[in-house]
Formats: C-alpha cells, structure tokens, sequence
C-alpha cells in the first residue's frame, strides 16, 4: 500500500538467466484466462512453436540458441557462498559432462567446438508506464488499473484495433474469431484476490519475479551486480528504467545478451510521444495556411 | 564383475571385452523384428547413423494424455528428428521440413530440426552423427505423427526385460516417407541391401 491508501504499482521481473524453458508460465497463463489455443504450427524455432505474443498468446517463451561459451551451468550462480540466511548454498550434483578429459567431441574438434549456449526467456506485456494502446483506445475499453497495469475490459473493446500498431513492443492483438483485442491482464482478477499472477506461480525457478515495483527493480539490480560478480558480463536489465521511452515498464527483464536478439525491441519509444507536437505542428500549418488564404483576399481587394 | 555390451545396433565393436553383444540378452525372431549386421560386417554401413530417443517437458511418455490436451500439443505440435549441422548438409536434410528414418524394422517420418546440440560422437578414431527423435507420437489424438517406437528392434536386457529404444542404428533420407505397401518395400529394399536374414544380429 502507498500513503495515499493506493495499492502500490505492480509489476513483474523476469530474470532470464534463471528460465529453463519449462513453458509452465504459458499453460498457467491459458488455463487461468481461459486463452484458447494458438494453432499446432511447428515452427523449426529451436523448442518453441509459439513464435510470438499475440492475442492467443499472453506469455511467450523464446528459446535462442547460440555458438557461444556458455561458462557452463554452474548451480546457484551470483548466490552468496552457503545461502544467505536460511537459503541453502550451491549445490553440485556431480552431473557428468560429454567430453572426455581435454578432448571436444565435436568434427571440428579444438576451437569453439563445445561452445553452446541456451537462452530462454518469458516474454509478456510490459504495463508500460506511458502505455500507446491505452493512450489511443477510442473506447476506454483500455484502462489503467488501481495496480497501475494496463488492461483491456473485453465487453467494451469494439475491436477497432488502434491498439495494435501503437504498442511499440508489438504485443497487443486482435482475435481472429471476435476481432477483438486481447493481452495480458496481469491477473487483475487475481491481484484483486491477493493472488500473484497465474505464470509468476507456476514458474519453478522463480524467472518469473512479482510485486511491488519499487521492490522489485532493487532486487534486480542486486540480481545483476551479482551475476556481474561471477562473471556472467553480459547480463543487463531491459525496460527497468523510468527514462526509457515509455517511463518504464511495470513488466521488465534480466537479459543475457542484447534486446534485439530475444525479439525485444531495442529502444522502444510511446508512440503517442509525438502526437502532441504532431497536433501543435498542423494546427500552426493551418493558421499559416488560413492567414495566406486572408492576405491573398485582402491584397487582390486593395 | 561389472563389463561392457555393445547394444543390439551399434556401429561399434565392443573395445573391452570378447563378447560384442550381452550374451543372455532376449531375442524374438520376427519378420517384423530384423536385427542390423553387426560392425564391421559388410551391409553395417547401410544403417550408418545412431539413433537415440528421448522425452520433452511438454509430453508424457507416448502422449495418450498429453497429445489429447491443446495447451500442451501447441507447444510440441509434431513429431520432429534432432540433427547436426554436419549430418543435415551430408544428407541434404532441409531445416523445417521432412526426413524418413529407416531401420530393419520400419520407416518413419519427421520434421527437421537442424541444431548444434546435435554433436557427431567421436568413437574409436572416427565420428559417427546421431539423430536425436523424441518419441511422445503416435496416430490418434490431437497432435499427431509417426511413432519413433517403430524403428526399435526387440531385443531385451536379461533382469528387468526392457527394450533397446535409446540406442540404435539407422539411415536418414530427405522427403516424407511412402505410403502403405510402398514403405514396406522401402524397409525391404534397405534390408535387402544390408543383406539382413533371420540370423543377422542373433550372434552373441
Ligand atoms: S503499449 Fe504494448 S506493451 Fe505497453 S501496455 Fe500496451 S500492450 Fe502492453
Ligand atoms: S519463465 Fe519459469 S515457467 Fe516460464 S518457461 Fe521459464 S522457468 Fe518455465
């Protein structure tokens, strides 16, 4: 709760170093909502046959696989050495590796030969702050919650579909069998019971993070400085930052390498920023026009 | 004493120990139950690939549950064979589209899922590719596609009686697989130049 007696903003942190592709979040999600399914489609796309968030798909988990050193699974990765407080330490199973001692299996043999890495991560609408679907719905079927999430109220959308090309993320879409838009709601039915969001829950690693906002984006900011720490360089937060180009996102992400590489766009923009300026630019061309208009009036009278 | 047996298939000779094959092992001499040649024979080479066969988060075991369930069918819609990039260009395997595994025993067919987890086994000086085939398929419910289960051979281990389903031998070709009596003559014809009989695989 804020002192104004307001909830306090929510939101979700996905850490992706820790998503292990289980796609528990992407059933929980549809099992709760009630999304129908999105069509058996194999996509040749690594593990994953979603491809995409759409309007049938509210969480979407990218598999990215990469020829690069993955600095193998060491267990408990950025954890404090013997668990802090009460969490236990690292454990090693003592998991076989394939290669035998200073040999690589692969044809190529030597360089890079064993060089692999999985990337997985749990995509979903980002809430943003300065949300372009919401600031464009004719309707008001697109609301701001008491969560500060952004949610469509279905037997109010009219199925224009302004929404659509206006979120700069791309994620919200229109069902092909009611035209209607649909997306994440963040569980606002949920969140009004007290309950997390349905993919947060199901998550068994806990990539997928929820709560307060303020909370959430110290922890992933301690999240990162310890991956840091171990040396995983290439961890980053994306979409945490209230300067970005929609004032921050309620929902953001742990990334292991750049945005554009999980299908993120790199520097998403609110693509009402302009408008404003677009508006105060046309209505200067108009008075601009009308008092040429007037002078050619005036100067053929004299 | 612990030792070592070569499987049923295998492309390799046993290194540690004069018999290839587990001598109390349980055979089942069927038409429809051919062994391949043993290594180093001629005809081995006809099923030079080894096969192994594994599970996915999405499905459970041959997918009579799961198959049937549409959140969890979207997620692995079709039956699909893992290859290496190596193996792909070899064999003029198209990422994304069809191959036709064959064994003694059948023909299967599968989507092409070209990866780099898919590593060639370096064995005895030489490098053998693998095909990697979940086996959660079969022809009834939602999702549906052809059974990895119908290229093993039935040969089962001496305590417990379970078949060798995780490792086997066998060619891939590109394109779907014929139909009806033209697949049995697909499998014919491999046997044929393998020179499979009855007694092929049955020596210890
Ligand atoms: S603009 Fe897109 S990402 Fe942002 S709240 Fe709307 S649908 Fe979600
Ligand atoms: S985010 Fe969690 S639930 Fe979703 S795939 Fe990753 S580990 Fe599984």
């Amino acid at each position: 709760m804020a002192a104004d007696g307001q909830p306090s903003r929510k939101g979700f942190f996905t850490d992706t170093s820790v998503c292990i592709g289980c796609k528990a979040c992407e059933v929980a999600c549809k099992e709760w909502n009630q999304v129908p399914e999105d069509g058996l489609d194999f996509l040749a796309s690594s593990f994953d046959n979603s491809g995409r968030l759409s309007a049938d798909t509210w969480r979407h988990v990218a598999f990215i696989e990469q020829r690069q050193p993955l600095g193998h699974q060491d267990p408990g990765v950025g954890r404090p050495e013997g668990g802090a407080g009460d969490a236990p330490g690292p454990v090693d199973l003592g998991m076989p590796s394939f290669d035998l001692p200073g040999q690589r299996t692969g044809e190529d043999g030597g360089s890079g030969g064993g060089d692999f890495r999985w990337l997985m991560s749990s995509d979903v609408c980002k809430h943003c702050t300065s949300a372009a679907c919401l600031d464009v719905c004719p309707t008001g079927a697109l609301f701001r919650t008491e969560f500060d999430t952004v949610v469509v109220q279905e037997d109010i959308c009219n199925g224009c579909g302004y929404c659509v090309p206006a979120c700069p993320y791309g994620v919200i879409d229109r069902r092909e069998v009611d035209g209607r838009a649909w997306k994440c709601t963040l569980c606002y039915d949920r969140l009004g019971d007290g309950l997390e969001p349905a993919c947060a829950k199901a998550c068994p690693t806990d990539s997928i993070q929820f709560g307060d906002l303020d909370e959430l984006r110290e922890r992933a900011e301690r999240r990162v400085e310890d991956l840091q720490e171990a040396g995983v360089s290439s961890a980053r937060l994306y979409g945490e930052d209230p300067g970005n180009g929609v004032d921050g996102a309620g929902a953001f992400f742990l990334l292991l390498d750049e945005p554009e590489v999980y299908g993120l766009p790199p520097d998403p923009v609110v693509t009402t920023r302009d408008l404003p300026s677009m508006w105060r630019h046309a209505g200067a061309a108009a008075v601009v026009l009308l008092a040429g208009a007037a002078a050619a009036f005036a100067g053929r009278r004299s | 004493m612990p030792t070592h047996y070569e499987p049923q298939d295998t492309p390799f000779t046993n290194p540690l120990y004069g018999h290839q094959r587990n001598p109390t092992r349980l055979l089942f001499q069927h038409e429809l139950n051919r062994y391949h040649p043993a290594p180093d024979t001629p005809g081995a080479g006809v099923y030079p690939y080894v096969v192994t066969t594994y599970r996915l988060t999405e499905h459970f075991t041959a997918g009579g549950m799961s198959r049937w369930t549409p959140y969890l069918s979207e997620l692995q819609p079709e039956f699909f064979c893992e290859v290496g990039p190596e193996l792909a260009a070899e064999r003029k395997l198209e990422h994304g589209g069809w191959a036709t595994v064959v064994t003694a025993r059948n023909a299967v067919e599968a989507r092409v899922l070209v990866t780099d987890r898919m590593r060639p086994l370096r064995v005895q000086g030489r490098s053998v590719h693998q095909i990697g085939m979940p086996y959660h398929w079969g022809p009834n419910g939602y999702s549906t596609g052809d059974s990895a289960n119908e290229l093993a051979s039935m040969a089962l281990d001496p305590n417990v009686h379970i078949q060798e389903v995780k490792a086997l031998t066998a060619d891939i070709r590109p394109g779907r697989r014929p139909r009806g009596r033209e697949r049995v003559a697909l499998v014919e014809e491999y046997r044929r130049r393998a020179g499979v009989t009855e007694r092929t695989g049955t020596e210890d």
